[in-house]
């Protein structure tokens, strides 16, 4: 399988050229190229719904990709069949954005589930790793705890030391410190940093955190209604002089919503009719 | 004319609904089968699934053979008594038990308690992404969702059924013995002259064609949870759970009537 032009040149993990994406018939991704590189932290941000998670989804194989658009280790993934499927996932985690831990199942067996499933542990062995996950993202002596006991915060690091479960290759993180305190958001930011450099990791964060995303990212693109804007390091995007890049960084409302008070002109004017 | 028109664009996107939805129906229910040679193993999860659709239903199904026996001895009783066959009683009695009542009356208590819980569960696992979680664990849902709990059902149905059947014959003798005083020898006998192992077939048959049927709607809505609409929220969940209990038990009435008329 070759790649596109300027994807062959590139010794990319991942490649995603001239990507289109649509639910129904409306468009989420419109024509995204990018590559992440291996052992590097890459991150994706942008608005609520400018299509982050969409292509999060392509990206983790949840979403079928057209052909030669999506290329993971030089191979097509339009072409991959449910073996192949299989075999990438075992060597990837995905953090979801509210944990999506089993309602069912304790944390503990949340984190030794795939452990359980992939492997021949002994379940000793399994319940040491499921402690040393749990310890990794500050959550020791939770194991017995059922997920329904657990904060949004709590729930989402019990999602992360899932998906670090199998010591995967690739690191997929949706929305990793929102709806944290600054204390664990900076804490979970540390580990990021961690798993990159200690383990060889590769990361693909999903975010719309400005400060974490500047602090971890090693590469960013900027997305702004199914497009990217902007692509660099975190230094050149902050030199960036699009306005819509700026308006982002810098967390301006669009002008029409700013005008409050030709809002509240526009209100009373509908009341006395 | 362009009102005849969409009158008929209508009908036809519906007809292309429906037969779009049992194809995919259709591959779900292989996608289920093909889970048996994917991890993980099934064993524990099977037993669980008993434990919900078989033991926790047992009480409801007690009851409800119960007093379906009671009904058909107090209904027999008066229709045979106007030609004085009451000696009949226990005949008509395990004959409608056995063929239909008690296969039906099971399958609709379980699509009411456990297929609606199931598909509200999924429901929910579908729209907190905790099935695209089990996939990018390279863990197939359909084989750690929906066959555990087919194989649970298709255990669970038939002994349920057979319950439901010999608490119903007891229903019937209380009534008809205990109450209205029909002959317990004639009651008994009754049955062992009628009952023949085509019949006892025949509610096995049905039981299982109901546990396929049954748990593959119920765990099929709930894992198209607000899929088509693309909102997956708590009202698509309920709105899954409403068709489920509701395709389900319509789809047991007419598969009834479709292996009776085949088998008799």
């Amino acid at each position: 399988m070759k790649m596109e032009t300027g994807s062959n040149d590139s010794k990319a993990l991942i490649s995603v050229r001239h990507l289109n994406s649509f639910y129904g018939r409306k468009q989420a991704l419109c024509d995204v190229s990018f590559d992440i590189e291996a052992r590097r932290i890459f991150v994706i941000m942008g608005m609520s719904g400018c299509g982050k998670s969409t292509l999060l989804k392509h990206l983790i194989g949840l979403k079928k990709s057209p052909p030669d658009t999506v290329w993971i280790n030089g191979e097509d993934v339009s072409k991959w069949g449910h073996r192949e499927w299989n075999d990438y996932w075992l060597r990837i985690g995905v953090l979801f954005q509210n944990g999506a831990l089993f309602n069912s199942m304790t944390v503990g067996q949340n984190i030794a589930l795939p452990l359980t499933v992939h492997t021949n542990l002994p379940q000793d062995i399994i319940e040491i790793m499921v402690e040393m996950k749990l310890h990794m993202v500050g959550l020791s002596g939770t194991a017995h705890l059922m997920p329904s006991q657990l904060s949004g915060g709590m729930r989402k690091r019990a999602g992360l030391a899932r998906a670090l479960a199998m010591d995967p290759e690739i690191l997929f993180v949706d929305e990793p410190s929102s709806g944290l305190d600054p204390i664990t958001a900076a804490a979970l930011d540390e580990l990021l940093i961690t798993l990159k450099e200690v383990f060889s990791m590769t990361l693909v964060v999903v975010t719309h955190e400005l400060e974490s995303a500047f602090k971890i990212g090693d590469y960013m693109i900027v997305m702004d209604r199914g497009r990217i804007i902007a692509s660099g390091t975190p230094e050149e995007i902050r030199q960036m002089p699009d306005s819509r890049v700026q308006q982002f960084l810098n967390r301006r409302p669009d002008e029409e919503q700013r005008d409050y008070d030709s809002y509240i002109s526009r209100l009373c004017k509908v009341k006395r009719r | 004319m362009n009102s005849l028109m969409n009158f008929f664009a209508a009908i036809g996107r519906w007809w292309l609904g429906v037969l779009f939805g049992l194809g995919r129906m259709g591959i779900f229910f292989l996608c289920t089968l093909r889970g048996i040679i994917y991890p993980p193993g099934k064993t524990p999860l099977v037993i669980k699934n008993i434990y919900f659709i078989g033991h926790k239903s047992l009480f409801v199904i007690i009851f409800t053979g119960a007093f379906s026996g009671m009904v058909l001895g107090l209904q027999g009783y008066y229709a045979l008594s106007r030609y004085g066959s009451e000696g009949f009683l226990g005949s008509g009695v395990v004959l409608s038990l056995v063929r239909e009542l008690g296969p039906v009356l099971t399958a609709l208590m379980i699509v009411g308690r456990a297929g609606s819980a199931m598909c509200a569960e999924i429901g929910i696992m579908r729209i907190d992404e905790q099935i695209d979680a089990l996939r990018c664990m390279s863990i197939d849902p359909h084989g750690y969702l929906v066959l555990p709990r087919l194989i649970a059902a298709l255990i669970s149905f038939p002994l349920l059924t057979h319950i439901f059947d010999v608490v119903g014959v007891w229903g019937g003798y209380a009534v008809g013995v205990g109450l209205l005083g029909v002959n317990p020898g004639a009651y008994w006998d009754g049955i062992y002259r009628s009952l023949e192992w085509l019949d006892i077939w025949m509610g096995i048959v049905k039981s299982l064609a109901f546990a396929v049927l049954t748990i593959t709607i119920s765990t099929y809505k709930g894992y198209y949870a607000g899929v088509d609409r693309g909102s997956m929220g708590a009202e698509d969940v309920g709105e899954a759970t409403t068709s489920a209990v509701v395709t389900s038990s319509v789809t047991v009435l007419v598969s009834d009537y479709v292996i009776t008329s085949i088998m008799m």
